[in-house]
C-alpha cells in the first residue's frame, strides 16, 4: 500500500477531513462552514496530488486515472458533502442528485456505460423523485423568521465532532484495506493483445449480431449466416479471429478469415453484460423481480390510510363488497 | 503524466495507481454517508445517507469488476440498484407513517427502545 | 471362673512391628466371663427404656424404679466380680470396634473391658452409689413426673454408662468415650431446668471447661499410641519401654528418659484437672450445682469427679517416668484445696458450700496421689464418696423439704423439727468424717496422704498447706452443721414452694403439718425413699472406718494393711514409696519387719527414689510420720470444730446472726472477696472470654465485610456491569449505528493487524 499512498497523507488527510466537517454540519448561527469547507477541500486535493504524483513514478506502473476522473471525483465527493452538511432536506436530494450523475461519469470512465445509464434512470429519474415527493410531503412546520425557519431536526447535527472522528477513522482503514488489497489481487498486468484475454469470445453465443454486423460490412450475402452449433451459438472463434458461414440454401460453409476481420466486430459492454446477466445469473433475476413485486405491495399496504368505521357501517359496507359479487350456488365449489 | 481520454478502454487492466484513485473515492464516499446518518436527525436525510453509502459500494464494485476484468461486478451493481429501489420504496412508506405518528421527522421522536 | 490364657493370639501379630511392641513380651491377658458386660450395658438399657417411656408418655415412677432395679442388678455383677476375681486381671470383649491396620502398625481400640482390683474397687462405689442415689432421686425428683422425669432417669443411666466404660475400658480410646459421656450427662443433668437461664449457663460452663481438659486427654492419647505405639493397657503396661523407663524414674534417673514421655504425663494430667475440677479448671464445680441435688450427688461428688484421679492411678506407671509431673500435681492438688477451702469457708449457700468442699477434697486426692501414695489418694476417694454423697443428699433433702431454701443464715436448730431425725443424723456423720474427726473412715484417709507429704523429699511445705486445709475443712464443716442443725429451731421457706403435696403414692411422715402453724409454711419432711438411702449411706460411712482394718498380703511402711491398699497394689496403680519405706524404718518397727522387706521384691534401697536421694528419712517432730499424724490431724480437726462451735452456736439466738459476724468485719474487705470466690470467673471473663469476643466481633466484621463484600461484589459485578452498559441502550438509531461502526472499525484493526501487517494474508 505504501506505493500507492503515504500513510502519512493518509492520517493526515483524516485528521483534516474531520476537523473540517465536524467545522462543515450545520449549526445554528454558526460562521464557520466555510472554513470548514476550504479544510475538506484541502484535505481532498492533498489526496489527489498524492495520487497523482504517485502515478508518475515508473514504480507504479502505469499513469494515473486520468484528468476526467479527478474532475467527476471531484464533483461527487462535494456533492456528497454538500448532502450532509446542507440544512434543507430538499437541497440535500438535489445534491444527491449530483452525486449520481458524477458517478456515472466515473462508471463511463470504467467501462460500465450501460450501469451508469441505469444508475441515472432508475436512481436518479425514479428514486430520488420518490424521495422528493416524500420530502415536500413530510414538511416539517416552519417557526418563523428566516434563518430560523428551519426546524431543529434540519438546522442541527447531532454530535459532529464525534461523529466525523467516527467516520473518518473508519475511512482511514477502509481506504488501508481496499488499497492493500490491490496488491494482492491477481490480474492488473493483462495487456491490450494478450493471448489469454478475449472480450470478444462472448460473441460466440450472439450469432445475430455477428450476422448483422457482417451484412452491414458486406463479408456475408443475405443468403449467408454464421454456421449455428448445438447449442445456439456460432462458430466463431475470437482468439484466432475466424468465423465458419454457411450458405443456408446451399448448406456449403466457408471461412471468413483473420485478414478479412471487420473491424465494428467486437461485443460491446451491453452484450457482455447482457449475456452475463442472462447466462449466469438468471435465477437472480427472477428474484430480483419478486423483491420488486414485494417491495411495491408493501409499500401500499403501509401506507394506507387506516379510517375507523363505526360497526354499523363496516356491516353495510361488507354487504356493499360481498352483494358486488356474483352470488356462489350453495354448496358446489365455484 | 499524462491525461488519458481513453473511453471504453474495457479490453486490458487497470494499473494499481488506476484503480486505487476510484477505492479512494468509494471510501470517501462511503465514509460521508456514515456520517451523514451518523449526524442528521431528520428521518428522510438519514435514508439518503444510506443511499450514498449504496452509491460508494457501487462504485467499489465496478472499480473492482474492471480490475477482475469480468462483468460481474456490473451485474451485481444493477441488483444492489434493484435492492436499492425496493429498499427505498419500503423505507419511505415507513417514513411516512412514522410521521403521521408523531407529526415530526426527527429521529430523536423514536428512542422507546431506551433500556 | 473360666479363664483362658491365649498366649500369641490375643495380640494380632502386626502389632509386632509397632514401636516398642514386641510378641514376645506381649502379655498374654486373660478373658473373662461375659456377663461382666451386664454392668455397663445394663444401665444403657435403662438409659433406652428410660427413652421409651419419655416417648410413650409416661407418668408414673416407673423409670425410677427401672433404672433402680437395672442398677441394682448391676451392682450385684460387681460384687459377684469382685469375689469371683483370683487375682488375675481380664478382659471381657464386646465386640471388635477400631481396627486400622497398617504395615508397620497398626490401632486397635476394641469396645472390651479391662478388669483388675483398681477396676473392681471403683465400680464397687460407682454402681453403688449409683443405686442408691437413683432410689433417692424416685423421691426427690417425684414433682417432675412425665417427660423430665424420664429424661432424669435416662441421663441418670446413660451417666452410669458412661462411668462404667471410662472405669473398665481395655484402652484409652474406651477410657475416652466413657470420658465425654460423663461429660455429656452432666452437661445434660446440671441443664435438667432447662427453663432457667443460670442453670443452662452452668451446664455450658461445664462442658466447656471440661472440653479444655479433655483436649489435653486427647493429646495425650495421641501420643501414648505414637511413643509405644499402642492404646490398649494389657499391651501398655508390659511394654518393654516403658518399664525401662520406670526402672530408670525410680531411681531418678530422669536423663535417660525421652522428653515426650514426660509430655505424655503433662498432657494426662491436663484432663484430669479439667474433668476433676482442679485450679485452674474447677469454676465449673460450683455452679453445677444448679442441677438437682441426686445430680450433684453422684457425679459431681462421687463418681465424675474422681474420674480424674482414675485417670492418674491407672496410668501411674506413665507419671512416674515424667520428672514433673507428680510434683505439679501435688501442687495444684494443694493449691486447689486451700483455695476451696477458703472459699467454701465465706459462703452462705449449703450446697455451694458443699461443692467447694468437694473442690477441696479432690485436691487432697490430687496431692496425695502427687507424693508418691497412689494408695492414699485411692482410698481418700473411697471415703469421700461415701460420706459427700450423704452431705449432698442431706442438703438435698433440706432444699426439698423447705421449697429450695439454702442460704445457713435463714435455717437453724432443724434437728428439732419433726421427721427430720434421719437427715440430721446423716448430716453429723458426714460432717464428721469430713472434718476428718479420729477414728472416722475421712480420719484414716487424710491421714495416710498427710504422712505421706511429710516423708517424700520436697514435699513438707505440701504437708503443712495440707494440715492447714484439714483444719479449715473441719471449721466449715461444722459451721455448716451448727448453724443449720443446731441451736434455735428457726426456717423461712424457699421459693420453690409449692402448693399441691398430690400423693403419688408414696406415703410420706405427714406428722410435721402443724395446721396452727402462724408462718403457713409446712416443711416437707422427707419420705421414705429419702430415708432410707440416707440411713444406709450413714451406715455406710461408718462402716467404712473399719475398712481401714481390712486388708490381707504383704504391706509397706504402715502398720497395717487396708482395704485400699490391697485393692490399689494389685493393680497398675501400684508404687510404694522408698521414701515412707525409709521413715518406717527409722521408727520403732524396722527391725520386725526387716525380714519382710529383703523378700519383697519392690523394695528398693531406702531413700532412694523418684525425687532423689536421700539418706536421712524425712521425719515430723523426730517420729515417722505415718503414727504422728494419728496425733497431730486429730488435734487440727478438733481445734477446727471448737472453732465453729464458738463462733456459730455458742451464744447463737438467731438464724441471721453469730459471732462470726462481728470478727468477721475486722478482716476488712478480706470475708468479702472469699465470699466472691476470689474473682477467679471474673479474671477469666476479663482474660479469656473478653478477648474472644472482641476476636468473634473482628471475624464477624471481617466475614460481613471482606468475605460477604467479595460475594456481594460477584453479585453487583452483573450488575455494575450492566449500570456500565445500559446507556449504549439510548433507543437514538444513530447510537445503535455509530456502535455497529466502532465494531466494524475494531473488526477491522484486528484484520489489519492480524493478517496484513503479521505476515501476509
Amino acid at each position: 500500500m505504501e506505493t500507492l499512498i503515504s500513510p502519512i497523507i493518509l492520517y493526515t488527510f483524516c485528521v483534516l477531513g474531520a476537523a473540517g466537517l465536524s467545522l462543515a454540519l450545520p449549526r445554528r448561527g454558526s460562521k464557520l462552514v466555510p472554513i470548514g469547507m476550504i479544510l475538506l477541500g484541502s484535505a481532498f486535493a492533498m489526496v489527489a496530488v498524492s495520487f497523482a504524483w504517485r502515478a508518475s513514478e515508473p514504480l507504479t506502473g502505469g499513469a494515473g486515472p486520468g484528468l476526467f476522473f479527478y474532475l467527476f471525483a471531484a464533483i461527487a465527493l462535494g456533492a456528497s458533502i454538500r448532502v450532509i452538511t446542507h440544512p434543507r432536506p430538499v437541497y440535500s436530494a438535489l445534491y444527491f442528485i449530483m452525486t449520481i450523475i458524477a458517478s456515472c461519469g466515473m462508471y463511463v470512465l470504467l467501462g460500465a456505460e450501460f450501469v451508469a445509464f441505469a444508475l441515472v434512470i432508475i436512481y436518479a429519474g425514479a428514486i430520488l423523485i420518490t424521495y422528493l415527493f416524500v420530502i415536500m410531503l413530510a414538511t416539517q412546520a416552519p417557526t418563523g423568521t428566516e434563518d430560523d425557519m428551519l426546524d431543529d431536526t434540519d438546522a442541527v447535527a447531532r454530535e459532529p465532532v464525534v461523529g466525523s472522528i467516527v467516520g473518518f477513522v473508519l475511512m482511514g482503514l477502509i481506504s488501508i484495506m481496499l488499497l492493500g488489497g490491490i496488491e494482492t489481487g491477481k490480474p492488473g498486468s493483462i495487456k491490450p493483445g494478450d493471448p489469454g484475454f478475449q472480450p470478444d469470445a462472448v460473441l460466440a453465443s450472439l450469432p445475430v449480431k455477428v450476422d448483422k454486423v457482417l451484412r452491414r460490412a458486406n463479408l456475408i450475402d443475405a443468403d449467408e449466416r454464421v454456421l449455428r452449433t448445438e447449442g445456439g451459438g456460432g462458430v466463431f472463434d475470437a482468439a484466432a479471429r475466424t468465423i465458419t458461414i454457411e450458405h443456408t440454401e446451399l448448406g456449403t460453409t466457408r471461412v471468413i478469415g483473420a485478414d478479412n476481420w471487420p473491424e465494428e466486430l467486437s461485443a460491446g459492454n451491453l452484450d457482455r453484460l447482457g449475456w452475463n446477466l442472462l447466462h449466469d445469473h438468471p435465477m437472480t433475476i427472477e428474484i430480483a423481480g419478486i423483491i420488486l413485486l414485494m417491495a411495491m405491495l408493501g409499500a401500499t399496504v403501509l401506507a394506507r390510510k387506516h379510517v375507523e368505521l363505526e360497526d354499523s357501517l363496516k356491516a353495510e359496507q361488507a354487504k356493499r363488497l360481498s352483494g358486488a359479487q356474483p352470488r356462489p350456488s350453495g354448496g358446489g365449489a365455484s | 503524466m499524462t491525461p488519458m481520454l481513453t473511453l471504453g478502454v474495457s479490453e486490458y487492466a487497470l494499473p494499481a495507481s488506476v484503480l486505487a484513485p476510484y477505492l479512494f473515492v468509494s471510501a470517501a464516499m462511503f465514509a460521508i454517508g456514515l456520517i451523514g446518518f451518523l449526524t442528521r436527525k431528520n428521518l428522510i436525510i438519514m435514508f439518503l445517507c444510506t443511499e450514498l453509502m449504496f452509491q460508494a459500494a457501487g462504485l467499489a464494485l465496478i472499480a473492482f469488476g474492471r480490475h477482475h476484468l469480468g462483468e460481474d461486478g456490473q451485474t451485481f451493481v444493477i441488483f444492489v440498484l434493484c435492492v436499492a429501489a425496493a429498499e427505498a420504496a419500503m423505507a419511505l412508506a415507513l417514513v411516512v407513517l412514522l410521521f403521521r405518528r408523531r407529526e415530526t421527522l426527527s429521529a430523536e421522536a423514536w428512542k422507546e427502545l431506551k433500556g | 471362673m473360666i479363664t483362658h490364657l491365649l498366649s500369641g493370639t490375643f495380640l494380632p501379630s502386626v502389632l509386632a512391628s509397632a514401636p516398642g511392641a514386641d510378641t514376645a513380651q506381649a502379655a498374654s491377658i486373660a478373658h473373662g466371663p461375659k456377663w461382666v458386660l451386664l454392668i455397663p450395658f445394663l444401665a444403657l438399657l435403662a438409659a433406652c427404656l428410660n427413652g421409651v417411656y419419655a416417648a410413650m408418655g409416661n407418668k408414673t415412677k416407673l423409670p425410677a424404679w427401672t433404672t433402680v432395679a437395672l442398677l441394682a442388678v448391676s451392682f450385684f455383677a460387681t460384687v459377684a466380680m469382685a469375689t469371683g476375681f483370683d487375682g488375675n486381671a481380664y478382659t471381657v470383649k464386646a465386640f471388635d470396634w477400631i481396627q486400622v491396620h497398617g504395615d508397620a502398625s497398626s490401632f486397635v481400640a476394641n469396645f472390651s473391658f479391662y478388669v483388675d482390683t483398681l477396676t473392681i474397687y471403683w465400680m464397687l462405689f460407682v454402681t453403688g452409689l449409683a443405686t442408691l442415689i437413683a432410689l433417692y432421686a424416685s423421691e426427690y425428683m417425684s414433682h417432675d413426673v412425665g417427660v423430665s422425669y424420664s429424661r432424669f432417669f435416662a441421663g441418670f443411666a446413660l451417666f452410669v454408662f458412661s462411668m462404667s466404660c471410662l472405669v473398665m475400658g481395655d484402652n484409652l480410646v474406651m477410657l475416652y468415650l466413657g470420658w465425654e459421656g460423663v461429660g455429656l450427662c452432666s452437661y445434660l443433668l446440671i441443664g435438667y431446668y432447662y427453663k432457667k437461664p443460670a442453670a443452662v449457663a452452668a451446664a455450658k460452663k461445664a462442658f466447656i471447661v471440661n472440653r479444655v481438659g479433655d483436649l489435653g486427654l486427647a493429646l495425650g492419647l495421641y501420643l501414648v499410641f505414637v511413643h509405644f505405639g499402642t492404646v490398649e493397657y494389657a499391651a501398655l503396661f508390659s511394654d518393654e519401654k516403658l518399664l525401662g523407663y520406670l526402672d530408670a524414674a525410680k531411681v531418678g534417673a530422669f536423663d535417660q528418659i525421652p522428653a515426650i514421655a514426660e509430655w505424655i504425663a503433662l498432657l494426662l494430667m491436663v484432663g484430669a484437672f479439667g474433668k476433676s475440677a482442679q485450679f485452674p479448671l474447677y469454676v465449673w464445680l460450683p455452679d453445677a450445682m444448679e442441677g438437682p441435688t441426686p445430680v450433684s450427688a453422684l457425679i459431681h461428688a462421687a463418681t465424675m469427679v474422681t474420674a480424674g484421679v482414675y485417670l492418674i492411678a491407672r496410668f501411674y506407671p506413665v507419671f512416674l517416668i515424667s520428672e514433673h509431673a507428680l510434683p505439679i500435681v501435688a501442687w495444684i492438688g494443694t493449691i486447689t484445696a486451700l483455695l476451696a477451702a477458703t472459699i467454701g469457708m465465706a459462703q452462705f449457700d449449703i450446697k455451694r458450700i458443699m461443692a467447694y468442699s468437694t473442690v477441696s477434697q479432690l485436691g487432697y486426692m490430687f496431692a496425695g496421689l502427687g507424693v508418691l501414695t497412689p494408695t492414699g489418694g485411692a482410698y481418700h476417694v473411697l471415703t469421700h464418696a461415701f460420706f459427700k454423697a450423704l452431705l449432698f443428699l442431706c442438703c438435698g433433702a433440706v432444699m426439698h423439704g423447705f421449697a429450695g431454701q439454702l442460704d445457713l443464715r435463714k435455717l437453724s436448730g432443724l434437728r428439732r423439727v419433726k421427721g427430720w431425725g434421719v437427715v440430721t443424723f446423716g448430716m453429723l456423720v458426714g460432717c464428721l468424717n469430713l472434718a476428718g474427726v479420729p477414728f472416722t473412715a475421712g480420719y484414716f484417709s487424710k491421714d495416710t496422704i498427710l504422712a505421706e507429704a511429710f516423708v517424700t523429699p520436697g514435699a513438707s511445705l505440701i504437708g503443712w498447706i495440707l494440715l492447714l486445709t484439714a483444719g479449715l475443712t473441719a471449721y466449715y464443716t461444722f459451721r455448716v452443721f451448727f448453724r443449720v442443725f443446731m441451736g434455735p429451731t428457726e426456717f423461712h421457706p424457699g421459693d420453690e414452694h409449692h402448693d399441691d403435696h398430690g400423693d403419688d403414692g408414696d406415703d410420706h411422715a405427714h406428722d410435721d403439718h402443724g395446721h396452727g402453724d402462724k408462718g403457713g409454711f409446712h416443711p416437707h419432711a422427707p419420705g421414705w425413699a429419702i430415708n432410707a438411702v440416707l440411713a444406709t449411706l450413714t451406715i455406710a460411712s461408718l462402716a467404712a472406718s473399719g475398712l481401714y482394718f481390712v486388708g490381707s498380703g504383704e504391706h509397706h511402711g504402715t502398720e497395717t494393711k487396708h482395704y485400699a491398699d490391697t485393692m490399689v497394689s494389685s493393680s497398675t496403680a501400684s508404687y510404694h514409696s522408698p521414701y515412707s519405706e525409709h521413715a518406717f524404718h527409722a521408727g520403732d518397727h524396722g527391725d520386725s519387719h526387716a525380714a519382710d522387706d529383703h523378700a519383697d521384691p519392690n523394695a528398693v534401697q531406702a531413700g532412694v527414689g523418684p525425687r532423689g536421694t536421700i539418706t536421712e528419712p524425712l521425719l515430723l517432730f523426730g517420729q515417722d510420720p505415718h503414727k504422728v499424724m494419728y496425733y497431730v490431724s486429730g488435734v487440727v480437726g478438733v481445734i477446727g470444730i471448737g472453732l465453729a462451735w464458738c463462733f456459730h452456736l455458742w451464744g447463737r439466738t438467731e438464724a441471721a446472726t453469730c459471732r462470726m459476724d462481728s470478727l468477721a468485719r475486722l478482716f476488712g474487705p478480706i470475708p468479702r472477696w472469699a465470699e466472691n470466690k476470689w474473682y477467679v470467673d471474673e479474671f477469666y471473663n476479663a482474660a479469656i472470654r473478653v478477648p474472644l469476643r472482641i476476636a468473634s466481633h473482628l471475624m464477624h466484621w471481617f466475614d460481613k465485610l471482606v468475605i460477604d463484600g467479595i460475594v456481594n461484589l460477584a453479585g453487583m459485578a452483573p450488575r455494575m456491569f450492566g449500570w456500565m452498559v445500559r446507556p449504549s441502550q439510548s433507543g437514538v438509531l444513530q447510537g445503535y449505528a455509530a456502535g455497529m461502526v466502532g465494531g466494524l472499525a475494531m473488526l477491522l484493526v484486528v484484520i489489519l493487524l492480524v493478517v496484513r501487517l503479521g505476515g501476509g494474508s
